[in-house]
């Protein structure tokens, strides 16, 4: 149960890098504290560019606050509003901390590491209180929690690169020291809006509850009436049951096991199964009960598990392989598979002939030096490299909307894999199979094959660690050889997807093409048909009341909160249906690690309380077409263009001309669209 | 720093913060002369100034000579390749040495300056003056017909530059007659040397009393692209054959007192060839680079060596001796982008985490589109590095031109 720091490197070498790095920046301040007035701008830049690199180290964030004092006396922040940190209003942090220019970034974070020993009472400041500083920065540590979640955002990721992680570590900072009592009732809730989305990778998650279960423990803290919906989650992953309660330790409860009779098995059967459905967490005590119970019949594993009739149909038709795979895959270091064995026996799956062999298959799979090594890099090496594979393709057949791309720009092959998961799931466990145990996996684009091996290059420029165990493996091939279709296409006229989604992802993306924005300008194109043909290829009313029969790639253009364009995003449609209170929604799936994202101008995707599934996104219709700028069909199937009426079709143009089609719109288009 | 009134009074021609900087922590007393548009800023942080508009040498030129003579000024220092006519003319008559200002004219038209240097007994390339197309396309085919190439062959390039710009501004190289047509006329004329192979290399020297006070040596790595100090051990084994042609230099062009900074070509025999001389500080920051690794100021340095009050104790104090006093090697790397549209200033990674990595001056892109290259471009800002190691710091320099720093 200690914590993880998600720093990097936490050896003797890193500690001479900050040392170094240290000894530069402590040089570049006194020379910007001995420059004349008029020399001090001139040699600002290198001390903020040396603290940035300064507080990307572990341990960097809390020498920058032992040295704020001096840094502050050089003058970082004269002729500055943060020469007067009296007046400083928290609400900008939130701009300041997602700037990409990272000057202003470094500027605010040595600013908060400052107001933080003054909060401490470490520091006289002249111009602000201990109590003031406190409270600045209590309100800015809520006003920016996630910060404290997870990787960045497609957003941020678009604008801040690997500075980035930057305020990340200042956060982890400013909360150690200001005290988790001051925030945790947001942070609960913030973790709560995580976990509806089930997404795969918990870790994140699982620290932040970490972190509140030491507050709680610790007598030092009070938190006085604040932290009270924590227990669900604190206890989901520490003492779900009867005989766990007090966070034995897994010996001890393994003792306790054997000496249980049925009906108490039973009671904690049970009490797993809700913790585990309630958070979608796993505790490794669970893990413990369920490898027990191999040996004691099928119905306790079912409760265990905490199927419904089809999942226990499914777990008696393929008992042996199920039983086979919680002897390899359910381990106390592998947790989650639990939940993703479970979900994938719910979905059935298993019986299309070819899942159990792949299944089996997966069992015995031979993993690449590769593979194991870059398994190990990742996750550690608490249980074989083939069982963390193995918790993954559980957790990925499970949950396929759960996959995430981390902070890498690699949404497509994300998508891919959901997408396959979700509706092929063979195929994905094929490319798991070529990707860890032969480490290439060749395509087809046209007829020519691509090989992941002779591929040079793909969209992300290093290798992503910040995986789930098969994204970790697969991610990296399918990068290749998506950038390779995109090399192929070099030259054509339009958008290479057009070409690249359905050789990509499969037969079933549409070979029918829409999109309406002109590649060579930028400009918005035939927006009226674009719109008109989408409702008539996915709108219920407008498409013959035909539900989605694939999933289907599109492509949206992501804006942020202030509805300013971000960039070009990869999401799958899912579907398209009346929500509980009759609005018509489209529901998909969107790579990015957390869905509930503000895209500005009121349109708030919704994860839950819309009539979502796990880890499906929502919006209205008219509402998410306003964002859409790539969509597939049939060619065979095109009809005739809806016949939408001019005022919702005006209500969709509207969203987008006050959002990313601002400067997009030629001012014929906007003549024809907005009536007098 | 308090301004000792026994020694010189120094006056700066051009605007450079950190000339002015190296001045304020001097105990010269100093003047700045700059354009108009600096005086608001002098005024604001109190620092002293003339304003002065240097623009082609007139009539009126020798106002500001007399106006600083009345002030009591010594000596005027250039910073910049545009100023050094300027000092010329000042000197002479602050100095009453009129033929300074022939020697300043000398040092800025790089076809005099080449002629001189021959007349000197200084080995230089081939070269001519070009007034037009033809004249290059002539002088192209010439040079290698001399180099008995035939038809077909391909031709060895000839270099093109300006006759009275710094560095590489206005450099290019042509290969081809086609080449020629992308010259546009107003940059006629210029001046056409043939190409030499060969490592090259420049030299700051500070010069006191007709004598080198001290003599660096840069080691350029890719012409335009990175250069550090000091050279690597295989360069500055040529240490006594460049003194050498330094006091020849000195010799050729008469020159008492200053910093020069020439260039040279050292052919895989060994022989020196005699690029350019500039009366200025050079570019590409060696300045800062020497500072960091010797630890004496470059500004203050030329300070001493034009003041005429400053005596042979207090050059030699002042300087460290060279090479064995480097504390290591600094070199910089100018950046370029290298992809044709980027949207944002991203260093590599490996660049940061490098040892050596010290700091940058790049900013964010103004524009998302790059302006194609013509001739020798300018770079959008400069990454410094300081190590140990000569050769790790060239492959590391070397190293940089594959990198992206603008995604």
């Amino acid at each position: 149960m200690t914590t993880q720091s998600d720093q990097p490197g936490t050896n003797g070498a890193a500690e001479d890098k900050l040392g170094g790095l240290l000894a530069k920046l402590d040089e570049a301040t006194a020379l910007l504290a001995q420059a004349p007035d008029f020399a001090k701008p001139a040699k600002l830049p290198r001390v903020l560019d040396t603290a940035r690199r300064v507080m990307l180290q572990e341990g960097g964030c809390a020498a920058v606050e032992s040295r704020a004092e001096t840094l502050e006396a050089a003058g970082i922040f004269e002729g500055s509003d943060w020469a007067t940190p009296q007046f400083l209003v928290p609400s900008l942090t939130t701009q300041a901390l997602k700037s990409p220019d990272a000057n202003t970034l470094v500027v605010e974070a040595i600013s908060e590491l400052r107001l933080l020993a003054v909060a401490k009472g470490e520091r006289l400041h002249p111009l602000i209180s201990a109590e003031q500083a406190h409270h600045y920065l209590t309100q800015a540590i809520a006003l920016n929690l996630g910060l404290l979640f997870g990787p960045p955002t497609e957003a941020e990721r678009e604008t801040q690169g690997r500075l980035a992680q930057l305020p990340r570590y200042l956060f982890q900072h400013l909360v150690a020291r200001i005290g988790y009592e001051h925030i945790i009732d947001r942070l609960i809730a913030e973790i709560w809006r995580i976990l509806q989305q089930r997404p795969i990778q918990v870790e994140p998650v699982k620290q932040m509850i970490t972190q509140i279960a030491i507050c709680q423990a610790d007598p030092n803290i009070d938190l006085g009436t604040s932290g009270q919906g924590a227990d669900r989650l604190v206890s989901s992953l520490f003492g779900p049951t009867h005989a766990t309660r007090e966070d034995p330790g897994i010996e001890v409860y393994r003792e306790r096991l054997g000496g249980m009779d049925p009906s108490a098995l039973q009671a904690e059967a049970t009490g797993f199964a809700r913790a585990m459905h309630d958070t979608g967490l796993v505790s490794p005590y669970h893990t413990v009960l369920l490898r027990h119970l191999t040996e004691h019949g099928d119905q306790l594993i079912s409760e265990a598990l905490g199927l419904s009739s089809t999942g226990r149909d499914c777990l008696l038709c393929y008992r042996d392989l199920v039983h086979a795979l919680i002897r390899s895959g359910v381990h106390p270091a592998t947790p989650q598979a639990v939940y993703g064995l479970a979900l994938m026996l719910e979905r059935g799956i298993l019986y299309q002939p070819p899942v159990a062999p792949a299944m089996w298959r997966q069992l015995g799979l031979p993993l690449s030096e590769w593979s194991q090594l870059r398994l190990n890099l990742a996750f550690g090496e608490a249980v074989s490299p083939r069982a963390r594979l193995l918790e993954g393709v559980l957790c990925m057949l499970g949950l396929p909307l759960g996959v995430g791309q981390g902070n890498n720009p690699t949404c497509q092959s994300a998508r891919a894999l959901s997408m396959w998961a979700y509706n092929d799931p063979d195929y994905l466990l094929q490319m798991v199979a070529w990707a860890a145990r032969d480490d290439e996996i060749i395509m087809h684009f046209e007829g020519m094959p691509l090989s992941s091996m002779a591929s040079l290059s793909g969209v992300a420029k290093e290798l992503p660690m910040d995986l789930d165990p098969v994204s970790l493996i697969v991610v990296p091939h399918l990068d290749r050889i998506y950038a390779e279709m995109g090399r192929r296409c070099a030259g054509r006229e339009g958008d290479p997807h057009r070409w690249v989604n359905p050789e990509f992802h499969g037969w079933w993306s549409g070979r029918g093409f829409r999109i309406n924005v002109d590649v060579a300008t930028g400009q918005i194109i035939d927006l009226d048909a674009f719109l008109r043909h989408f409702y008539a290829s996915y709108h219920p009313y407008y498409n013959g009341n035909q539900p989605l029969i694939h999933p289907q790639p599109a492509g949206i253009a992501v804006t942020d909160s202030a509805a300013r364009f971000i960039g070009w995003h990869a999401i799958t449609l899912l579907r398209a249906s009346l929500d509980p209170s009759d609005v018509m929604r489209v529901y998909f799936y969107n790579p990015n690690n957390d869905s509930g994202q503000d895209w500005g101008d009121g349109i708030r995707v919704s994860t839950a309380g819309n009539g979502e599934r796990f880890g499906e996104s929502s919006l209205p219709f008219e509402q998410f077409a306003s964002r859409l700028y790539i969509f597939h069909h049939d060619p065979l199937e095109r009809g005739e263009l809806a016949q939408v009426s001019q005022e919702e079709l005006d209500q969709v143009i509207g969203y987008l001309q006050r959002s990313w089609g601002a400067d997009r719109l030629s001012p014929t288009g906007l003549q024809a669209s907005s009536g007098p | 720093m308090k301004k000792d009134p026994n020694k010189g009074y120094i006056a700066l021609l051009g605007w450079s913060l950190n000339a002015i900087e190296a001045a304020e922590n001097f105990d010269r007393r100093y003047v700045v002369v700059a354009p108009d548009w600096a005086e608001e800023y002098c005024q604001k942080h109190d620092i002293p100034y003339i304003s002065w508009n240097f623009e082609r040498l007139n009539d009126r030129s020798m106002e500001i000579a007399e106006t600083l003579k009345e002030m009591g000024v010594n000596v005027a220092i250039p910073l910049f390749e545009e100023t050094v006519e300027w000092a010329g003319a000042i000197n002479s008559l602050l100095l009453d040495s009129p033929r300074l200002y022939g020697q300043s004219l000398l040092l800025r038209d790089k076809a005099l300056m080449k002629r001189r240097a021959q007349l000197g007994g200084i080995r230089v390339g081939i070269f001519e003056e070009a007034h037009d197309k033809d004249d290059v396309i002539r002088f192209l085919k010439r040079v290698n017909q001399t180099l008995l190439k035939l038809d077909g062959d391909p031709n060895d390039p000839i270099h093109l530059k300006a006759f009275d710009k710094a560095g590489c501004l206005g450099h290019r190289v042509i290969r081809t007659p086609d080449e020629v047509d992308t010259i546009p006329e107003e940059e006629f004329p210029v001046l056409m040397e043939s190409h030499l192979d060969g490592w090259e290399f420049a030299v700051e020297a500070w010069i006191h009393d007709g004598k080198i006070a001290f003599l660096n040596i840069s080691e350029y790595v890719t012409l335009g692209y990175s250069v550090f100090v000091p050279a690597s051990p295989e360069l500055e084994k040529y240490r006594p054959q460049i003194t050498a042609q330094i006091e020849k230099l000195i010799k050729a062009f008469d020159i008492e007192f200053g910093l020069i900074h020439p260039e040279y070509f050292v052919t895989s025999d060994g022989e020196m060839y005699f690029g350019e001389v500039a009366y200025r500080p050079p570019g590409f920051k060696v300045f800062e680079l020497l500072e960091r690794v010797y630890g004496f100021n470059a500004y203050q340095a030329s300070m001493l060596v034009f003041d005429p009050k400053t005596t042979p104790e207090e050059v030699a104090a002042f300087f460290p001796k060279e090479v064995v006093d480097a504390d290591g090697f600094a070199g910089c790397f100018g950046v370029y982008p290298r992809l044709r549209v980027v949207s944002r200033l991203e260093i590599p990674e490996e660049v940061e985490d490098h040892p050596y990595f010290e700091s940058h001056e790049l900013t964010p892109p103004m524009q998302e589109t790059v302006t194609k290259r013509t001739a020798f471009g300018t770079h959008w800002g400069l990454v410094y590095f300081k190590g140990d190691d000569a050769h790790r710091m060239r492959d590391l320099l070397k190293h940089m031109e594959e990198l992206d720093f603008y995604v």
